[in-house]
């Protein structure tokens, strides 16, 4: 068990897929078979059409911020190391919104372009958002090893 | 049967309130903290336990203090018994009301206590286990009310000064309330100097846990006039659940307190100007900016600039919160609110007493997913 493994369900039925596509670089979300609506965060059924006939489907590493804080108290000891870091709300060009921590090193404000990242803390992928205009870091490393 | 806009009005009233010390109570269980505040009560409108024929208990957010373990501390079987998993005590006060118009009861003792504080429970943890928000670190309730201000400030305009009027504005009433936990003078300086704690969150804008119990007792209008003290009517109930939760576009706004706010005003016949005090839940500010906006004593968005105006400080025309609210009375998941805003009514509110009031309103919110609001008045015309 990675130690921030009661921050992430990776092996939960209903979240594991993401985090199986998120360690081979992937953003994919739920999507419903009967009507097509694309759902975030995940759930047992479309709540548009009752369908229970759910796929993963790829999405674009891209959206928009539509808001963002910054921690400055780490409310668990596994967030402690990451202090201050800050939590962006993004809508996806796709469609859904999405929360994701922003790359450690980015800068970004509500409005800004970003694009996925991801890197493995503690042997778990994390979706890190990056504004478009901001450079990257060595992308992927093992930011916490 | 031929619908009426408002079936309820002033058919119930608050007769009897009562609530322990509130801050840190250790050694002693949610439990006995409702079941002290209940006793209280009941003195207060010169009733005991034999003459409920109702409980309703309110589950803390630890999910103590159900209707099993108050009713075999109080000893009752009662024809009507329920427990809420819904804080704010609107939620209680608005199924005693439907309990007393149906018949199913005509006494009903609402219950809340908590030990949250005492017994270190850990608001930061993931409530409902590991989920995708907290995998990116969004924990506590500061993490989703502070995104839910940011926008706010982006969209809007709002500042530090104008959003500080809330937590500034609570403490000055505080000062004037023995019971509050935070009685410390607090100017827009200080609050200022205080540092980030979730950005653009500070400290102050967010409730600190406490220990307690509170209680009223809920009663038919034609009883209610028997008891010691002039009967609070219920002139207003109104509801809405946004369950769709995340699935709502933009959800951290909390769009479905616009809806609770329209029926509330077209079942009552009132409106914002008629409202003489204000309670708000308030375990973030952020909750009193949305209410404020959504609930029409201001336009959507303009909330920066109306507090900055002050009318919702002492003196001005739309008293807030008079105890001091979450942030600097107590926690008390906002039972303390209806309980001062039966006390205005009352005129029992000592150096904070704000006039002569004759209505008040309550809104409140069960996170991300309820909303509610009752109106309250010394009048049984109001709302009829």
């Amino acid at each position: 068990v990675s130690e921030n493994g009661m921050l992430a369900p990776v092996d939960h039925p209903l979240t594991g897929p993401f985090w199986t596509a998120a360690g081979k670089g992937q953003l994919v979300v739920q999507q419903c078979e009967s009507c097509g609506e694309l759902r975030w965060p995940p759930l047992a059924g479309c709540p548009e059409c009752r369908s229970r006939e759910t796929s993963w489907v790829e999405v674009a590493q891209s959206g928009t911020i539509w808001s963002l804080v910054t921690y400055h108290r780490a409310f668990q000891a596994e967030l402690e190391a990451d202090i201050p870091y800050s939590v962006a709300m993004v809508r996806l060009d796709d469609g859904p919104y999405l929360v994701g921590r922003l790359a450690p090193d980015a800068h970004a404000s509500i409005g800004d372009r970003v694009t996925a990242e991801f890197a493995k803390v503690n042997g778990v992928p994390q979706l890190r958002w990056r504004a478009e205009d901001s450079p990257a870091a060595n992308g992927g490393s093992d930011g916490k090893a | 049967m031929t619908t009426q806009r408002n079936p309820i009005a002033g058919q119930a009233a608050i007769a009897g309130l009562g609530h322990t010390k509130q801050g840190e109570l250790p050694g002693h269980s949610a439990e006995e903290n409702a079941v002290d505040a209940a006793l209280l009560a009941l003195a207060d409108c010169g009733l005991g336990p034999g003459d409920l024929d109702g409980l309703i208990a309110c589950k803390s957010v630890q999910g103590q203090g159900n209707d099993v373990s108050v009713g075999q501390l109080l000893g009752l079987n009662l024809p009507y018994v329920q427990s809420l998993d819904y804080g704010t005590c609107n939620f209680s006060l608005h199924l005693a009301v439907m309990a007393i118009a149906t018949g199913m009861a005509s006494t009903i003792l609402l219950t809340y206590g908590a030990n949250a504080r005492s017994g270190r429970f850990d608001f930061g943890k993931p409530m409902y286990g590991a989920d995708m928000a907290s995998a990116a670190g969004l924990v506590h309730i500061a993490g989703r009310a502070g995104l839910a201000l940011a926008r706010h400030k982006y969209l809007y305009g709002t500042t530090d000064e104008q959003f500080g009027m809330l937590a500034v504005g609570q403490r000055q009433w505080a000062r004037r309330n023995p019971n509050a936990i935070f009685r410390n003078p607090m100017t827009m300086e200080d609050y200022l100097a205080e540092p980030y704690m979730v950005e653009p969150l500070r400290r102050p804008d967010v409730t600190m846990i406490s220990d307690g119990g509170a209680a009223l007792v809920v009663t038919a209008a034609e009883r209610a006039r028997d008891l010691p003290h002039v009967p609070v009517y219920v002139s207003g109930i109104a509801e809405y659940a946004g369950v769709r939760g995340e699935h709502n576009p933009e959800n951290l706004m909390r769009p479905w307190l616009r809806d609770s706010a329209q029926a509330i005003w077209a079942r009552t016949g009132l409106k914002p100007a008629d409202i003489d005090v204000l309670y708000i839940q308030d375990p973030t500010a952020v909750w009193s900016l949305q209410m404020l906006e959504y609930y029409g004593f201001c336009g959507i968005g303009e909330g920066g600039p109306f507090l900055a105006e002050g009318h919702t400080l002492p003196g001005g025309d739309l008293p807030l919160n008079t105890h001091g609210g979450q942030l600097s009375e107590s926690y008390t998941w906002g039972w303390m609110h209806l309980v001062e805003a039966v006390r205005q009514l009352r005129g029992q509110a000592a150096d904070r007493q704000a006039g002569v009031p004759e209505v008040a309103m309550y809104c409140s919110s069960h996170g991300f997913v309820k909303a509610a609001a009752s109106v309250l008045s010394t009048s049984q015309e109001v709302g009829a």
